[in-house]
Parts: C-alpha cells; structure tokens; sequence
C-alpha cells in the first residue's frame, strides 16, 4: 500500500538517503532499523510529506503522493507520531484528540461527536482516566501513549510510529507491544515503525529493514536481519561480523 | 455549560441596549461606543492572533481602510446619513479582501514574517493615505452628518455599535467552538504537528485572518461617521494596532472572554486615568498596570482566574 522507489534526500552535501527502495504492504508490522544518523526519521519525513524529497516517488495505494502537501497525505490515511512527544500543549488530552478526529476520515464534524470518539480512543491507549489532564502533567509512559492517540484520531490506514518504545521500561514496553497488535487488530491498521528496543522489534514485526547511512543495506524477517552479516558490521564494527 | 449563561448574557445585551433610555449625558453614550468598539477589534484581531497564535501588529490598518472605504463610499455615490452607515459593511468587505491579499503570501509559510509585515502593512497604508489626494491626502475626508439633535445620533450609533459588537462575539463564540477554531489551536500549538493531522493549516490562516479584517473594518466605518470627519491619524495610528494587540493579549488571547474583558478594561483605565490624573502619571500607571499583568499573568487575567478557580 505504501510504496517508495528510488527515494533520496540531501541537505547540502550530506545525503541524508540515498535511492531507497520499500515496500509497505497492507496488514503489516514493519520495522525500520538502523544506527544513529542512519537516515530513519528522515525517511519518515519524507512519507508524511514535512520534506520533499530531491529524488524517486512516493505511492501510496497506487496514486502518487510525492507532491502532496503533509495535510493531503494525512487526509489520505498516512498518521504519524514524533520521535520527541509533541502533544498540542495547553489543551487536555480529549481535545488533542478530537483535533484529529475533526479533521481526519472519521468524517466527524461536530465537536460533541468528536469528543466522545476521542475519549473511545483514548480509553484504548488507556488513558481514559487522565483524559481531561493536560499533556504536560503525564508521564513519558502516557504522552507516548498520547502521541499513539493522537495520530490515532485520524483513523489512519497506515501509522508510522517514530520511536515509541524508546525510554520504557521493561513491564511499559510490554504493554507498548500489546497496544501496537491491539491497533491493528482493532483498527486494522498497518504499522511501519522506526524501533531501537530490539525485545519490541523482534516480537511485533513481521519484516525489519535496515538503513545505513543513508542506504537500505538489507531487508527480511527479524531473525534473517539480525544475523545478517552486514548488519552486525553497521551495529558493532566489522571485527564482530566474522564471527 | 451552564444554561443560565446564554441567558445572563442575553439579559446583560438588552440592558446595554436599553441603556440610552434612562437619558444618560452624551458622554456617556460616547464612552461606551468607544468600548463596543474596542472590544470588536480586540475580539476579532483575536481570531488570528489569539486563536490562530499569529500576531498580526496591523489591525488598525483594516480599521483606517474601513473607515476610508466608507467615507469615499458616502461621498462617491452621494448616500443620504443613514445609508453611509451601511456603506460601513462593503467597506468591512474592502478591508478582508485586502486581508486576503496580504496574508496569502506570509500565511503560506511560517513563523514571525507574519508579524513583520502586517506591522510594515499598517505603515505603508498610512503613508500612502496621506498623500493620495483621491483620499483626502493630508487634509482628510468629511462625511455628511444626520439632521438631528446631537444626542440622537449619538443614541443610534450606540445601538449600532452594540449590535456589531454582539454579532463579533457571536461569531467568536462559535469559532471558539467550532472545528474551524479547534484546527487554528492546534496551529498555534505545532502547526507541523497540525498538518501531520490532516489540518490545511495555510487555508485556515487565511480564511481567520480575512474574517479579523472584516469586523473591524465594518467598526472603522461606523466610526468614521461618528467623527463625521476622518484623517490618517486618527484611524491609522500604530498606537491602536498595539492597543488591539494588549487588549487580547491582557485579558487573555486564544479564549472567547478575554479580549472582551481586556477590551474593556485598558478602555476604562485610559479614559479614567486620562480624566483624573495628570498625563505623565497616566502613562506610569498604564505601565505598571502592564509589567504586574505580564509577570503575574503571563497568559492574561482570564488564566489567572482560570487557575484560582482550579479547573485546568
């Protein structure tokens, strides 16, 4: 369903990706790996349409969506969240939300109706009893969640989930993985997530890329990937992927 | 909500209405249009700069533009008094279209060179006002007058100015309610997040700053004619687009309340002050009042109260 071919980004000298080719199908869990400044946020950027990219198209459902503005795409179905939280500040967590029920495809217009679809919504990321809090009185635990809800709000058919996991601990990061199979089970959703928690990529995904330096060296199944030679080298150095 | 509210407030516009009645001195009549009027522009600069977080520090431009466009309609097609004053609603048609044409290009992009050049705008407009003689120039345009006691005609551009400050804030009141507002607060928010929402941000920036331009150039049309006689100075003065912008900011932007109890305010304690107290004392307590607001209530009264009241 979402597509890109031959996608490259450059800030100045720096190419930030290099003619990435994927493939996101429809129903699943795909993960996006790589080291740090390996180009991932970047690519996420570039599908949620905040940068343009200086080469290669991007389809989304067969229509090209390269030139669409970030509003458009999400219209279309494309959510995302932030890799750093960023709730509507000053606003409690059912009118964050409703903000994106009004405007997404659950063709809500009416702020009633939108609060009550919003406050279903944050009752499945449960935050049902912090709903009338604001953003900035949560937890990292809950404003991830709340940045789940948010891009939820759209009712999106595709949610790119930018580092979710990252600052959980243990027993968080469990119920994390449970609420990336409850969206799609109940939303059915298809998930691409960027993911440093290797515990959270292994057991939700049913495909990882990986990205280095700006270049997809390989794709597969997690275990595939995590033995994968080149892998190993980007992760730990060249002297460890021998062995 | 509570229901006795709508109700208060719809007893509260009948009295104000009902006001020119008890035969109250022509001072009076004047003070309160100059507070309707403070609090329609207040209110409707709020639309973009409270709501929408872009600081526009040229409303009075709209405001001199209505009030241009009514007086160069009354004389243009010779109007009877009482029909010039309608003139005042093309004229606030005048003064959005003109919003559109300036905010299209700064609105399509983001950050402060909203700001800049609505401040330039409001600069450039008076500067050439002044020296287009179709404009009166430098001496200024007159508007013919109503044939009637002095008092009467200030009664009915009270009741006029009344009715033009509730349909502002009926039309801000459902802003604040509406979709159209919820997506200008998440603008003000993280407009990158607001676009990743599915929010046009640049569409609805636009449409919020046209619609602030419209109100107060309606008011500086009525305005106009109530001075009967209109020059740059008066309706152009950078001193009114940064009294617009206390006023919201005072008693608290982004919300339906604020401007309209800042608007209110900042009137009274400038005709006040500038009654009793001596010019230079006036100006010291107009500060003050302005460095205690800004320390102790950085987001205006109304967050002060909001916060006393313990909802969040």
């Amino acid at each position: 369903m979402l597509v890109g071919k031959k996608i490259t980004k450059r800030f100045g000298g720096l190419t930030a990706l290099s003619e990435v080719d994927f493939e996101v199908r429809r129903g699943e869990i795909v993960g996006l790996i790589g080291p740090n400044g390996s180009g991932k946020t970047t690519l996420f950027n570039v599908i949620s349409g905040i940068y343009s990219p200086d080469g290669g198209d991007l389809f989304f459902e067969n229509r090209k969506i390269t030139t669409l503005s970030p509003h458009q795409r999400a219209r279309l179905g494309i959510g995302r969240t932030f890799q750093i939280v960023r709730p509507l500040s000053g606003i409690n967590l059912i009118e964050n939300v409703a903000t994106g029920v009004l405007y997404g495809r659950e063709g809500k217009t009416k702020a009633g109706e939108a609060r009550e679809r919003a406050m279903d919504i944050l009752a499945f990321a449960g935050l049902a009893d912090k709903a009338r809090r604001l953003p900035g009185e949560l937890v990292l635990e809950d404003r991830k969640r709340l940045e789940v809800a948010r891009a939820l709000g759209l009712h999106p058919e595709i949610l790119l989930l930018d580092e979710v996991f990252a600052g959980l601990n243990p027993t968080e990061i469990t119920a994390a993985i449970d609420l990336t199979f409850r969206i799609r089970e109940e939303y059915g959703t298809t998930i691409f997530m960027i993911e440093h928690v290797m515990k959270a990529i292994m057991s939700t995904c049913s495909r990882i890329m990986v990205l280095n330096f700006g270049t997809k060296i390989t794709e597969g199944s997690p275990d595939e990937v995590a033995n994968h030679p080149e892998v190993v080298s980007a992760y730990l150095g060249a002297a460890y992927a021998k062995c | 909500m509570n229901k006795a509210y709508p109700v208060a407030l719809a007893i509260l516009v009948i009295l104000l209405a009902a006001f020119p009645c008890i035969g109250p001195e022509v001072y009076y009549l004047s003070f309160m249009f100059s507070v309707f009027m403070y609090v329609i522009l207040a209110s409707s600069w709020n639309f973009i700069g409270g709501y929408g977080g872009y600081l526009s520090f040229g409303h009075a431009a709209f405001f001199g533009i209505g009030a241009f466009a009514t007086a160069k309609l009354a004389t243009m097609l010779q109007l009877p008094p009482m029909l010039t004053m309608l003139a005042s609603i093309p004229a606030g048609g005048i003064a959005a279209l003109v919003a559109l044409i300036v905010g299209y290009p700064c609105l399509k992009i983001r950050g402060p060179y909203f700001s800049v050049v609505t401040l330039c705008f409001a600069f450039v407009v008076d500067l050439a006002v002044k020296n287009i003689e179709f404009l009166g120039g430098a001496e200024g345009l007159w508007l013919k007058f109503m044939d009637i006691p002095e008092k009467t005609s200030r009664t009915i551009m009270y009741e006029v100015m009344l009715l033009l400050m509730v349909v502002t804030l009926a039309v801000s009141w459902f802003l604040g309610r509406s979709r159209f507002g919820t997506g200008l607060t998440a603008i003000r928010s993280d407009e990158e997040v607001a676009e990743t929402m599915a929010i046009p941000t640049a569409k609805l920036k636009i449409q919020a700053f046209v619609l602030s331009a419209f109100f107060p150039g309606v008011a500086g049309g009525l305005f106009a004619y109530y001075l009967g006689y209109i020059h740059a100075d008066a309706v152009f003065s950078i001193n009114i687009s940064i009294l617009i912008v206390l006023m919201a900011m005072f008693g608290g932007g982004g919300t339906w309340l604020g401007p309209i109890i800042g608007a209110v305010i900042l009137t009274v304690v400038n005709e006040g002050l500038s009654t009793f107290a001596q010019a230079e004392i006036a100006r010291i307590i107009y500060g003050a009042l302005f460095i205690v607001v800004t320390i102790f209530m950085p987001n205006g009264i109304m967050d002060f109260f909001r916060k006393k009241g313990g909802k969040t």
